[in-house]
């Protein structure tokens, strides 16, 4: 059994409850220990960054020297959390007077960043450290080849220098499950989640560009691996009747949803009841 | 019979000639600015910029900005500082980073962007939306808190969350800009 220190975030469990339970059941499945981190809060996201570097850098770095006690790398569910964690690894190992900065605010709580602790997404531990040919040997009831969007979102991808996530691993991950890859135009493209506070027009034509050129492609559903996408893909496609005239009807699942019933789960215990685009469907392309 | 195409500038005279941009204001221009986003750490390359516009090409929203992002780059390299700290585009950013990741010569674009938006909060140029923001934050140590904790417990999840502390956020935020971008006793 492998280890990890499971940053969960404050987007997840409030508003992807479905998400939390079903990444922790497939981790179960796979004999991952994911212990939920002690005295942490949120990542402050791209908007905390975007007026107060110094504080975004101080409360992720915090965060990475709570790890690195534990001597454990963390796991995370959210793009954004990962991007946070990510980008502050990144500064921090490569700039010696930023880390000696840092430090010395960490040390009024007796904590250090060492670096020891990699902040990781949920999916790219499951590719790497599981592994393909180990995902696979469990799956008892593979999906029939169905077609699959991958909703990547932008923190997860980029900046490549520093996430170091390729989209081939997540496309793998997608078909172990015996589903079908759908090549779609706008794949690279963002979901809209960043900017809705600052401008809502822009965000939901992001997310209604995206589910349309989905749809168009032939994907029968979709997967994130995000609470902010998903919002954007999921949640916001209901209102696209209202907004644009057009109703998609295409069901957004987080990947652990997917692995999950393709492990054998029923629609319960991944919450797909949760899900706001009905996703039931999904049900009837798992052999028997 | 030889056709002689009038070019604009025959064409007789009103006003100033036609300009597809604002002219720059000479007497405005901070020659510091340039080299405060250099100094920075994600504006080393900045210089390396040569106006191709692939930025622009990559940005999925820059047919809806006044300035576009490679212009943006090249009113930094020019030193307008009050144009590109006041403008809306650099809030509008998706940091979606499609922008740096293609650039050829290695500008981080996005990142460049997140340095101005500190530049401009520091100077209260901020969104009342974003000031929102961190007024939540700062109050509330998170974007989100549980309200509906029996959605959680019908996934089989505790009803709180494990090991949630937001005390030392808000701590931290209290030493940093977000408590000045907030202000009052908060």
């Amino acid at each position: 059994m492998v280890t990890y220190n499971l940053y969960i975030g404050c987007s997840v469990p409030v508003n992807y409850p479905n998400y939390e339970s079903a990444m922790i059941k497939v981790a179960q499945a796979y004999d991952m220990e994911l212990i939920y981190m002690e005295g942490v809060a949120c990542c402050g996201s791209p908007n905390l960054r975007a007026f107060d570097h110094t504080g975004w850098m101080t409360v992720n770095a915090r965060t990475l020297a709570i790890a690195d006690k534990t001597g454990y790398d963390i796991v995370t569910p959210c793009n954004g959390c990962f991007g946070s964690l990510k980008d502050v690894h990144h500064v921090l190992m490569h700039d010696d007077e930023e880390r000696e900065k840092i430090n010395k605010i960490l040390k009024k709580e007796n904590l250090e960043f060492t670096g020891v602790a990699k902040p990781r997404h949920f999916v790219e531990v499951l590719y790497h450290d599981i592994g393909i040919d180990e995902i696979k040997k469990k799956i008892t009831k593979p999906l029939d080849g169905v077609g699959i969007a991958i909703h990547y979102g932008c923190h997860l991808l980029r900046p490549g220098d520093v996430t170091e996530f390729k989209p081939e691993y997540l496309q793998e991950l997608v078909k172990v499950t015996g589903a079908t890859v759908i090549d779609y135009p706008l794949w690279k493209q963002c979901c809209g989640a960043t900017v809705l506070p600052v401008n809502e027009d822009i965000a939901i034509r992001l997310a209604r560009d995206k589910v349309k050129s989905m749809k168009e492609s032939g994907a029968v559903f979709a997967t994130v691996v995000c609470p902010a996408c998903g919002n954007q893909l999921d949640l916001q496609q209901l209102g696209l009747k209202e907004s644009y005239g057009e109703v998609y009807n295409l069901p957004v699942l987080v990947y652990p949803q997917i692995l999950g019933l393709a492990l054998g789960m029923d629609e319960e215990e991944v919450g797909l009841g949760m899900n706001r685009v009905p996703a039931d469907p999904i049900l009837e392309h798992l052999s028997d | 019979m030889l056709v002689v195409y009038l070019m604009t500038e025959m064409e007789e005279r009103s006003g100033p000639p036609i300009t597809l941009i604002d002219p720059i204001d000479m007497s405005k221009l901070d020659p510091t600015f340039r080299d405060e986003i250099k100094s920075m750490p994600n504006g080393e390359a900045l210089s390396a910029c040569f106006a191709c516009s692939t930025c622009t090409a990559a940005c999925p929203i820059a047919n809806m900005w006044k300035y576009k992002p490679h212009q943006l780059i090249r009113m930094i390299l020019l030193g307008m500082k009050e144009e590109v700290l006041s403008s809306n585009e650099i809030w509008l950013c998706l940091t979606c980073y499609e922008c740096q990741e293609r650039c050829p010569q290695k500008v981080r674009v996005t990142d460049i962007f997140f340095d101005c938006k500190n530049l401009a909060a520091e100077e209260g140029k901020i969104p009342p939306n974003v000031v929102a923001l961190a007024k939540e934050l700062l109050t509330k140590g998170q974007l989100y808190t549980v309200t509906a904790d029996w959605e959680r417990e019908d996934m089989g999840l505790e009803p709180e969350v494990p090991g949630l502390s937001v005390e030392a956020v808000k701590t931290i935020l209290k030493d940093t800009r977000t408590r000045k971008i907030v202000g009052g006793d908060e």
